[in-house]
């Protein structure tokens, strides 16, 4: 899973490094709902359960997910929130 | 006549309750998911540990689930003290092992009934089957639980609805009773038809579930501690560090007031680090090896067996003396011990 090219920017950045599964996808939700629709929110993790989760609940609450990827220690993901 | 209703669905992921949530979305119905995280799940810490023995990371399967079946689904965090005061005193007693899973229910259940009233929904549904569990899926257990968390027929189990009386949201026709199903009993036979019939492909294997408090080994340390406790005139009580404590490293009870846990790898070795404040911490000096801590009050006696099992799990364990630094706050002192290699006393004294 490497970096992919063309990363939108994000509008909020929220980093759970150092916060165990599933909290990271925990705070993710509190925070995409205080999104408004079509902005980015890019998490940091550390806790790599974050590349199997992400796409997950993404694909369970259908919000787009953009890219999940590991940068040295930590992991991002890009999540785009879809309006409902 | 039917009318467009809501529920909430309590999912683990497992078999029954992915099988659950497709049978009340095959209604019609708008679904919310919600996952309770209760600190005790044993996929939870295996994945928090890097994995299972063999490399791989198991997934979060209540997670999974709602992905396949596109169900929005909501984590509710219950791990706090109202959850631990409840796990030391159940009202309806345990099962085999540390496991008040009557008691568990009613906790989940009321705060699915909240949950329920937030979001303006009709009802509450789980995967449970009649008669699956020894006790907390018996008729009689069923009705208490629904009753005590105040879900009075406003609480389903869509497998074994037609076994059990019509709730609310049947007798006002928001579900369709007639298909729903009667499921009972240990048998999965029929909920493994059922999923091969509805292309559900992808579920974890039955395997007597995810939950610490059921497994024999764990159970033992819970009343340990409890027990430590008592004999040193604590109240009776779990807090969130014994939870993180209790599933990790190997256990010795030194003496009724002490207790040893060492680390069995790199990562438990950090977990305990991370413990370290209010407890002894113990490391060989010199060779590789693991970290310990002990709790509680150590005799001298119990200080020197301490050292010597932690220099048994080191690579200094056929050396004729190691040194181990006990550390305690800004004390730190040294331990030339002879490693015990006396198995049977080791067995003997592990929790």
């Amino acid at each position: 899973m490497t970096a992919p090219l063309d990363l939108p920017l994000p509008e909020r950045t929220l980093d759970a490094s150092g916060r165990l599964c599933p909290f990271p996808i925990v705070e993710a939700a509190k925070a995409v709902k205080a999104l408004s629709d079509g902005s980015v929110l890019l998490v940091i993790a550390t806790d790599p359960g974050i590349a199997i989760d992400m796409p997950m609940w993404c694909k369970a609450t259908r919000h787009e997910h953009i890219a999940t990827f590991r940068e040295g220690e930590r992991w991002k993901s890009y999540v785009r929130k879809r309006a409902r | 006549m039917e009318k467009q209703g809501k529920a909430i669905a309590m999912i683990s992921g497992g078999l029954d309750s992915t099988l659950a949530l497709a049978l009340v979305r095959r209604q019609g119905i708008e679904v919310k998911a919600i996952n309770f995280y209760t600190g005790f799940c044993i996929t939870e810490t295996q994945r928090r540990k890097g994995g299972r023995p063999d490399g791989t990371v198991p997934r979060n399967e209540a997670l999974r689930a709602a992905a396949d079946l596109e169900v929005e689904i909501e984590y509710v965090d219950i791990s706090d003290a109202g959850y631990l005061d409840m796990l030391v005193h159940p009202r309806y007693g345990y099962g085999a092992n540390a496991n008040p899973c009557v008691d568990c229910r009613i906790f989940m259940m009321a705060r699915a009934r909240e949950i329920m009233e937030r979001e303006g929904a009709d009802f509450v549904f789980t995967g449970e089957v009649l008669g699956q569990r020894p006790k907390s899926q018996r008729r009689d257990t069923l009705r208490i639980i629904e009753r005590e968390s105040g879900l009075d027929g406003r609480l389903l189990r869509p497998l074994s609805a037609k076994l059990l009386p019509p709730t609310i949201p049947e007798r006002e026709g928001v579900v369709d009773r007639e298909r729903l199903l009667d499921i009972s009993g240990r048998s999965r036979l029929r909920q493994i038809a059922l999923a091969k019939e509805w292309g559900i492909l992808d579920y974890p294997q039955p395997a007597g579930g995810c939950c610490y408090l059921t497994d024999e080994s764990f159970g033992r340390k819970f009343f340990d501690i409890l027990g430590q406790r008592e004999e040193l005139g604590e109240e009776r009580r779990i807090a969130r560090e014994d939870v993180v404590l209790l599933s990790t490293g190997r256990h010795f009870r030194l003496s009724p007031r002490a207790k040893l846990i060492v680390g069995r790898t790199e990562v438990e070795n950090a977990i305990l680090e991370g413990f370290a404040e209010g407890r002894a911490r113990l490391e060989v000096r010199g060779v590789l090896g693991a970290v310990a801590l002990v709790e509680g009050e150590p005799t001298w006696e119990a200080r020197v067996l301490a050292a010597r099992i932690l220099a048994r799990y080191g690579k200094g364990k056929d050396a004729a003396r190691v040194e181990v630094e006990w550390r305690e706050g800004d004390l730190v002192e040294t331990y030339a011990v002879e490693p015990e290699r006396d198995e049977g006393r080791i067995e003997a004294l592990r929790i």
